[in-house]
């Protein structure tokens, strides 16, 4: 079920008049049977959307599809979705099978029929044996599998989840992931969920909407967000460790960071921002681009250099490196950057050039 | 441009309009059944002597108060000595609550604060004896004050204001209430104050007592409203009408046993009566509301 | 940490408070059962003729008062309070249900909580009166003759039942607080998850507000039954000392009332091992119907 958002805007009225923009026309279109995630800090307007593309949230203006039907009228009750809370929100005094079960009352479904369907839901998730158990005889990881469970058991056309791994601890978080990731390929339903953790969304997701302030930053499958990020902010957004920023110039078609000549450029003579990839520094015996190394961190692969920052003094950037290179600190070292790791951006827009 | 809305959008906005239509009626209708006693007892104090025998009965008294029989009350009060008994029951709610409030804070920091062998199974006794019955303690307790020689024959005003407090300067449930209080305020503060060489008498009434005095002053409230309806205890260790509470003057001024009650000044003397509860109610509603929720016992 | 001297100290900051309690609440506990026990007591000498293990409690259930007493006693019980918890169930669903005004209506529904007993039971009185009341006059649109509920010669029949219409309003301020503010604390976002399982609007309410407000619904049934085996203050607001209509005295008498009464003749020997009977014998049958409730309850309550 391919869902189409367009022109899609939320505003919210406090009481002293003011108005905030949350979702601020946002068009985009979520191909079938994919895994997307909304990513973007928080009050970027993500949960809101999906509280819209849910039901409960109504537009201020804009529409949505459900393939072609426009659900924008339609209360969430007829749109055919799960949605799975941040906190679950699980009947506490319902057994996890009452739980699963509670959608499918509200459907003439045959009692046989139900339960067969809440077992066989319940044991894809992988809680099939908690059944008699009520919520909070679970653990976090099991509580959300059963609030998963009780969306899915009514066969929604779209999947939608609230930061679904936030609750849970780092360790959980990891093997969570991958199970959200192999329920979605199990069922096909095209699912949308919600995180503010890019590792997260870049992990699992078949495609990333980036989102700040309400305002749809870039749209793509994930390593292409990463490779080629379409304005500064997407850039240091995503990226772990996070990308590296430099105030640099165009001049004579070459750009320069200082007095530093790190490649050759096409464009005009301006001012610029450069962000280069940590992975992006390689290490060489002649060039203008010269570092003193601060700290060196090794973590056995990979040794990440701490290198005195050539725009800023107090400032440092992050440069990964092979572990054999034995570099220590106080060394000087000089680099060539790998050019597809680095972007150039429109020192006022931050758009990429 | 406008929020898109639909041909049914329209139906269900305005079921839900219907919807809560209804529910505000229910409210009204059930808020008028809660208010109506007080309304006739309101417009009944109110009326000449013939307007309240009157039937059908008359249900407007207009809306000039210069119309309205004020006199009732002054004839009201003269039925009983209300201005006495209104003494009376002051004296007993201050003395009463004085001593409970000091009990309590002593016995609520013991609980909460202190660590002592048998703390909890004395604790556990106290909350068992919540459960008791009030009546089997009323006449253990008579025969108790009557044997400290408070109510003889020749009872003194004293004697009888002895009867009527000592029995209530401490109250279990204010124990249990004001623990609860004092066990949110964080240890924290109590070792703070132990290495800035404080002892506990002083962490007790310089930290913990300010902290709590919401609390406090919901004990307060609710054993100052307690007192003044109290009826039966009074009733029963007074030996001479002066030295009975409010509620009792109120019962005993209007009894139907002979001929005709004369309900407006009854009804008058009753607003007397409840007049300053309601006061305390809407000037201290945060306190009373909070005190109540809390346990579900009035005291 | 600081424990050893905390012993004595701490039992200092109780003494107060344990000396009073224990004069009067832990003594009075086993002087009742010592009553009870007893022959002839005659307080004032602390004389009495020798123990009896049933004699007192014989005495009392043969009182044709007592069984009065336990029927009008179990019938305000039984009636008023399922009555009120009904309503105010209903009304507490409603005020959750309205934004505006919620507060206003909350201080008007609660403010017989805060009124004293025995005045407003004077205005139900002269509610109910035969000739000039309020209720008559309704009454007479529905086509009713007036009935004497309250008044001379009025039967029992009609003085409980207008009994009963005052505590069942006396009892609904409490309950609806307690309510009100269960289903204020029940998470919205139950509702929304149901909202999204297209549950209808009656099944929301029975499937989850109900059993979230069980253990509210159970608290307030328990100690409402608790508080209305004990009923007496109410009937003194509404017929006086008397306990009944003029002509048909103590029509209305209940447990706690024979309790009562008994320490009224307190000077006759006796008569207080009678009260302390009758008090234990009102014990016990709360504990029993208390016991039978929480079994009940226990069943449907979900935490």
């Amino acid at each position: 079920m391919e869902i189409t958002l367009k022109n899609l805007t939320k505003v919210f009225q406090s009481k002293k008049e003011e108005e905030t923009v949350a979702v601020n026309n946002l068009d985009i279109v979520i191909p079938s049977g994919t895994l997307t995630g909304l990513l973007g800090p928080s009050g970027c307007g993500k949960s809101t959307t999906l509280y819209m593309i849910s039901g409960l949230l109504r537009p201020t203006q804009g529409e949505i599809y459900f393939g072609n039907e426009n659900v924008t009228p339609v209360p969430p009750e007829e749109r055919g979705i799960g949605l799975v809370f941040q906190n679950y929100a699980l009947y506490p005094h319902m057994t996890v099978r009452q739980n699963i079960l509670f959608p499918l009352e509200n459907v003439k479904m045959d009692k046989e029929e139900a339960l067969e369907k809440a077992q066989e839901i319940a044991d894809l998730v992988g809680i099939g044996h908690l059944m008699n158990r009520k919520p909070k005889q679970l653990s976090g990881g099991q509580q959300q599998r059963v609030a998963i469970a009780r969306a899915l058991v009514k066969s929604p056309r779209v999947l939608l989840l609230d930061e679904p791994l936030s609750n849970l601890d780092a360790r959980l978080r990891l093997q969570t992931r991958e199970e959200i990731k192999r329920i979605q390929r199990e069922t096909g339903i095209t699912t949308i969920f919600v995180t503010h953790d890019q590792e997260e969304a870049m992990s699992i997701s078949d495609e990333i909407v980036v989102l700040r302030e309400g305002v749809t930053q870039q749209v793509g499958r994930p390593q292409e967000v990463y490779d080629k990020p379409h304005n500064l902010f997407v850039a240091k957004f995503l990226g772990t460790p996070p990308i590296n920023i430099f105030d640099a110039r165009i001049e004579n078609n070459r750009l320069m960071i200082g007095d530093a000549n790190i490649m050759k450029f096409e464009g005009k003579d301006q001012e610029v921002t450069i962000g280069i990839r940590p992975e992006g520094f390689k290490m060489v015996e002649k060039s203008s681009f010269q570092v003193e190394v601060e700290f060196v961190e090794t973590i056995g692969r990979d040794t990440t250099l701490i290198i005195k920052h050539p725009n800023d003094e107090s400032k440092r950037f992050r440069a990964i490196v092979d572990a054999d290179f034995g570099v220590e600190p106080g060394d000087t070292v000089k680099f060539n950057v790998k050019p597809h790791k680095l972007h150039v951006f429109n020192k006022e827009t931050g758009e990429v050039l | 441009m406008e929020e898109a809305v639909y041909g049914n959008e329209k139906q269900i906005k305005r079921k839900q309009m219907i919807r809560l239509g209804v529910v505000y009626a229910f409210i009204i209708f059930f808020a008028i059944f809660i208010i109506i006693p007080f309304y006739w007892m309101v417009i009944t104090a109110l009326k000449i002597e013939s307007d309240v025998f009157t039937s059908p009965p008359i249900l407007w008294i207009g809306l000039n108060p210069f119309n309205w029989a004020w006199e009732n009350f002054p004839a009201a009060l003269e039925q009983a000595p209300f201005l006495r008994f209104t003494l009376n029951t002051v004296v007993v709610a201050i003395i009463a609550t004085i001593g409970t409030v000091i009990t309590t804070i002593l016995s609520a920091f013991a609980f909460a604060r202190l660590n002592f062998k048998g703390r909890d199974i004395l604790f556990m006794a106290f909350i068992a004896t919540m459960m008791i019955p009030g009546e089997i303690f009323v006449i253990t307790n008579f025969i108790t004050v009557s044997r400290l020689g408070w109510v003889t024959l020749n009872q003194t005003y004293f004697d009888a204001l002895l009867a009527m407090t000592i029995p209530f300067m401490t109250s279990i449930f204010y124990i249990f209430f004001l623990r609860q209080a004092f066990k949110t305020i964080p240890d924290e503060l109590y070792y703070a104050a132990k290495v800035d060489g404080k002892t506990d008498w002083q962490y007790l009434w310089r930290v913990m007592v300010p902290i709590a005095i919401p609390t406090l002053t919901t004990i307060t409230i609710l054993n100052a409203m307690n007192t003044w309806n109290a009826y039966i205890w009074p009733r029963l260790v007074t030996m001479e009408e002066e030295y009975r509470l409010v509620s009792n003057g109120l019962r005993d001024a209007f009894d139907d046993t002979a001929g005709r009650v004369m309900y407006h000044e009854q009804m008058a003397a009753a607003i007397i009566v409840t007049v300053p509860l309601i006061i305390a109610f809407i000037l201290l509603k945060k306190y009373i509301m909070r005190g109540v929720s809390r346990s579900g016992i009035k005291g | 940490m600081l424990e050893d001297q905390s012993n004595v100290k701490a039992w200092m900051y109780l003494l107060p408070a344990l000396i009073l309690l224990g004069i009067f609440i832990f003594f009075p506990i086993f002087n009742a059962i010592f009553l009870v026990f007893v022959r002839d007591y005659n307080y004032q000498t602390g004389q009495f003729q020798g123990f009896t293990l049933t004699e007192n409690f014989r005495y009392v259930v043969q009182d044709h008062n007592f069984r009065m007493a336990m029927t009008n006693t179990m019938l305000l019980t039984f009636v008023s309070v399922p009555v009120s918890v009904i309503i105010a169930l209903l009304i507490s669903v409603w005020l959750n249900a309205i934004k505006k005004l919620q507060g206003f209506f909350q201080t008007v529904f609660f403010l017989p909580y805060v009124t004293n007993a025995i005045a407003i039971g004077m205005a139900f009185a002269f509610m109910f009166n035969r000739s000039y009341g309020l209720i008559n006059w309704v009454l007479g649109f529905f086509g009713v003759a007036p009935i004497n509920w309250v008044n001379l010669g009025a039967s029992w029949g009609h003085a409980i039942f207008s009994l009963l219409v005052y505590v069942t309003w006396l009892g609904l301020a409490f309950k609806i607080m307690v309510f009100l503010s269960g289903l204020q604390g029940i998470d919205k976002q139950y509702y929304d998850a149901a909202r999204v399982d297209s549950a209808s609007r009656s099944r929301v309410f029975r499937r989850i507000t109900v059993p979230l407000l069980s253990p509210m619904i159970m608290y307030i049934t328990v100690t409402s039954f608790i508080g209305a085996f004990k009923a007496y203050t109410e009937v003194i607001g509404m017929f006086g000392e008397r306990l009944g209509p003029p002509g048909n005295d103590r029509a209305l008498i209940t447990v706690v009332a024979l309790v009562y009464r008994s320490l009224d003749r307190s000077g006759v020997p006796g008569a207080l091992s009678e009260a302390a009977a009758a008090s234990l014998i009102l014990f016990a049958v709360t504990l029993v119907f208390t016991i039978i409730n929480m079994q009940v309850s226990k069943k449907r309550v979900h935490y």
